[in-house]
């Protein structure tokens, strides 16, 4: 071992990324970048959910732990008649409505309480402070029922889900169209990066071949290998995995075909700014992470803090997600307007990608 | 009349940045004409021959190809490029890169012909990064003369291979030729351009003399090519 030979290649290494200013931004802004938005995530004065709280007590205990409810800091309750509350839970502008029954005074007074707990149910994370807020005024109720102990026998009804769902039940529909995109977008990046660096792209620029023919024949050839690969992704999901599926499976293939599109496109788009494989590959942490972390795959969108679900809500992949649950999760269909609405905005986003791309290809050869 | 010209460059200038690529070349290359641009590394060589197929649109000045201004996607159908590196898929066969380049010219029936002609047809099957640096170069002329172009654009040709294969590359160049074709190509090796009809000596970014070896010969001064570029560059320098 020679240490002036060690020290030469050391050296040389770190003459290379003092050149490389991106690699060096990479290197030292995107771990802050990335820890700061999930402490923001998650310790930011995340928003409260929505619920419902309907008190049909004849007695005067019912009123107390609705009163309880609605000065808890965990969720915003508001009143709402029983009968209300499916629609709420299906129109998102409730996640959970609490009914207190008739006879629940009388409850407490013989020592069982059963409040019903209606949750949504389609995002894991979404129902925990709903509990939480609950247990929190039952114990309120107890010390209030003088004398002896109150126990709780809440009754859970989900709208959609419910008990026989696993954690993967609600993070497999999601990540059957985040396994396609993150595969597909970095294929796409490097392979076009290639046609770059090996000088093939100035060739076909100097053919007959429209900018536009090579992004659409590019689109084409990476979208037959993402269809094939969300054929078998879905496969193994459903079949080998046994992720619960309450709709259409062609539905779901179509969902992960638009996300596989919009993944490729936007990989021809990024690798124009890419000098290097190397350079290339540094576009996950930027572009992959955060929407990772923002598209409510992890923690619901309507739990995030105001600022960062002004983000959330501009994210291609908060819709890719938001739908795939829409399909397995809801059941739902082409009637179901919030799909629509899903499948619209990735849509919107891959006619985007394909203009940015062609135009971004003329730039970069001038 | 003036006379129709496969390849007119007049006054053409092209900076990058506060760099002079081009600064007002003019040149006119004639129908089935051997035409050789020379010049160092950095000439400004490339940039001309990206201003020819369009891939550089020019600050000042104009180029027309085949009688068509510049850029213009239509003639690139007649317009063959080899760049200077061989720029091919390396994880296809040389055939498939033939054909690959045949068929976005439409013109899918000179396959046969141009892997003959580059004498790698019984090699056609072998994937291309197994392939030695020369054969490499052969499949990428291959590729650019696959559609039997009017005009073959040929960036530093030789470089990098022995001189048996120089001597046939120039063998096909010469019957191109014959044939009709007009061919440009560049060059920084002096010996290379007695091979051409014409020569065009570049150096930053301008055209310094321009006729036939023999002419830029009595130009220079000296019966040495290199030697007579030397001096017409020095010339140059002085004024």
């Amino acid at each position: 071992m020679s240490g002036h030979r060690i020290r030469a290649i050391t050296k040389r290494l770190l003459e290379g990324f003092r050149r490389d200013r991106r690699t060096l931004a990479l290197l030292f802004v995107a771990p802050i970048v990335i820890l700061g938005l999930l402490g923001y995530l998650i310790r930011g004065s995340a928003s409260v959910p929505n619920v419902g709280v309907a008190n049909e007590d004849s007695g005067p205990l019912g009123a107390t732990v609705a009163d309880s409810l609605r000065q808890s800091d965990k969720i915003k309750a508001s009143d709402i008649a029983s009968a209300d509350g499916d629609a709420r839970l299906k129109d998102g502008s409730l996640v959970a409505y609490i009914v207190l029954p008739a006879d629940f005074s009388r409850q407490a007074q013989s020592g069982t309480v059963a409040p019903e707990v209606h949750l949504e149910g389609s995002q894991p994370g979404q129902d925990a402070p709903v509990i939480q807020a609950l247990q929190q005024a039952l114990i309120k109720l107890a010390s209030q029922v003088a004398g002896r102990g109150v126990s709780f026998q809440p009754k859970t009804v989900y709208l959609y889900g419910g008990k026989d769902y696993d954690t993967l039940d609600y993070f497999g529909a999601a990540f059957i169209g985040l396994v396609v995109f993150f595969l597909v977008f970095v294929i796409t990046i490097v392979s076009f990066l290639n046609e770059r660096t090996q000088g093939t792209l100035e060739r076909l620029m100097a053919s007959p071949l429209r900018r536009g023919e090579i992004v659409v024949g590019y689109m084409l050839g990476f979208t037959v290998l993402a269809l094939v690969q969300s054929i078998e992704v879905l496969a193994f999901a459903l079949a080998v995995l046994q992720i619960h599926n309450h709709g259409s499976v062609f539905l779901i293939f179509g969902m992960e075909a638009l996300m596989a599109i919009a993944a490729v496109n936007l990989g021809i788009f990024l690798s124009m700014f890419a000098r290097s494989e190397f350079q290339a590959v540094q576009f996950i942490p930027l572009v992959i992470v955060p929407q990772f972390l923002l598209s409510g795959i992890l923690f619901p969108v309507s739990s995030e803090p105001q600022a960062l679900q002004y983000v959330s809500n501009v994210l291609p992949l908060t819709y890719a997600v938001n739908g795939m649950r829409d399909i397995m999760v809801k059941g739902a269909d082409l009637t179901s307007a919030s799909l629509l609405l899903d499948g619209g905005v990735v849509l919107g986003f891959v006619i985007l990608l394909i203009a940015a791309g062609t135009t971004t290809l003329r730039r970069r050869l001038a | 009349m003036s006379e129709t010209f496969a390849v007119s460059i007049d006054d053409v200038s092209k900076s990058f940045g506060a760099f002079k690529a081009l600064n007002g070349v003019t040149l006119h290359v004639r129908q089935g004409e051997i035409y050789g641009l020379l010049g160092p590394n950095g000439a400004g060589k490339t940039t001309l021959i990206r201003a020819i197929c369009g891939l550089v649109e020019a600050h000042a000045g104009t180029v027309t190809v085949l009688g068509q201004r510049m850029p213009n996607v239509p003639v690139l159908r007649h317009i063959g490029y080899m760049t200077q590196q061989a720029a091919l898929y390396p994880s296809i066969s040389v055939e498939e890169n033939v054909e690959f380049f045949a068929a976005i010219n439409g013109a899918e029936a000179g396959v046969k012909e141009a892997l003959e002609l580059v004498q790698l047809y019984d090699r056609r099957k072998s994937v291309v990064s197994t392939l030695s640096g020369g054969m490499r170069q052969r499949t990428s002329l291959a590729c650019a003369l696959v559609h039997r172009p009017q005009l073959l654009l040929l960036d530093e040709p030789t470089v990098g291979i022995d001189p048996q294969l120089r001597v046939q590359f120039w063998e096909y160049f010469r019957r191109m030729a014959a044939d009709g074709t007009t061919i440009i190509v560049s060059s920084h090796v002096m010996d290379e351009a007695d091979r051409c009809q014409r020569l065009g000596l570049i150096q930053y970014g301008r055209l310094l003399a321009e006729g036939s070896p023999v002419e830029i010969r009595a130009k220079g001064g000296s019966q040495n090519l290199e030697e007579a570029f030397l001096a017409l560059a020095g010339r140059r320098a002085e004024s």
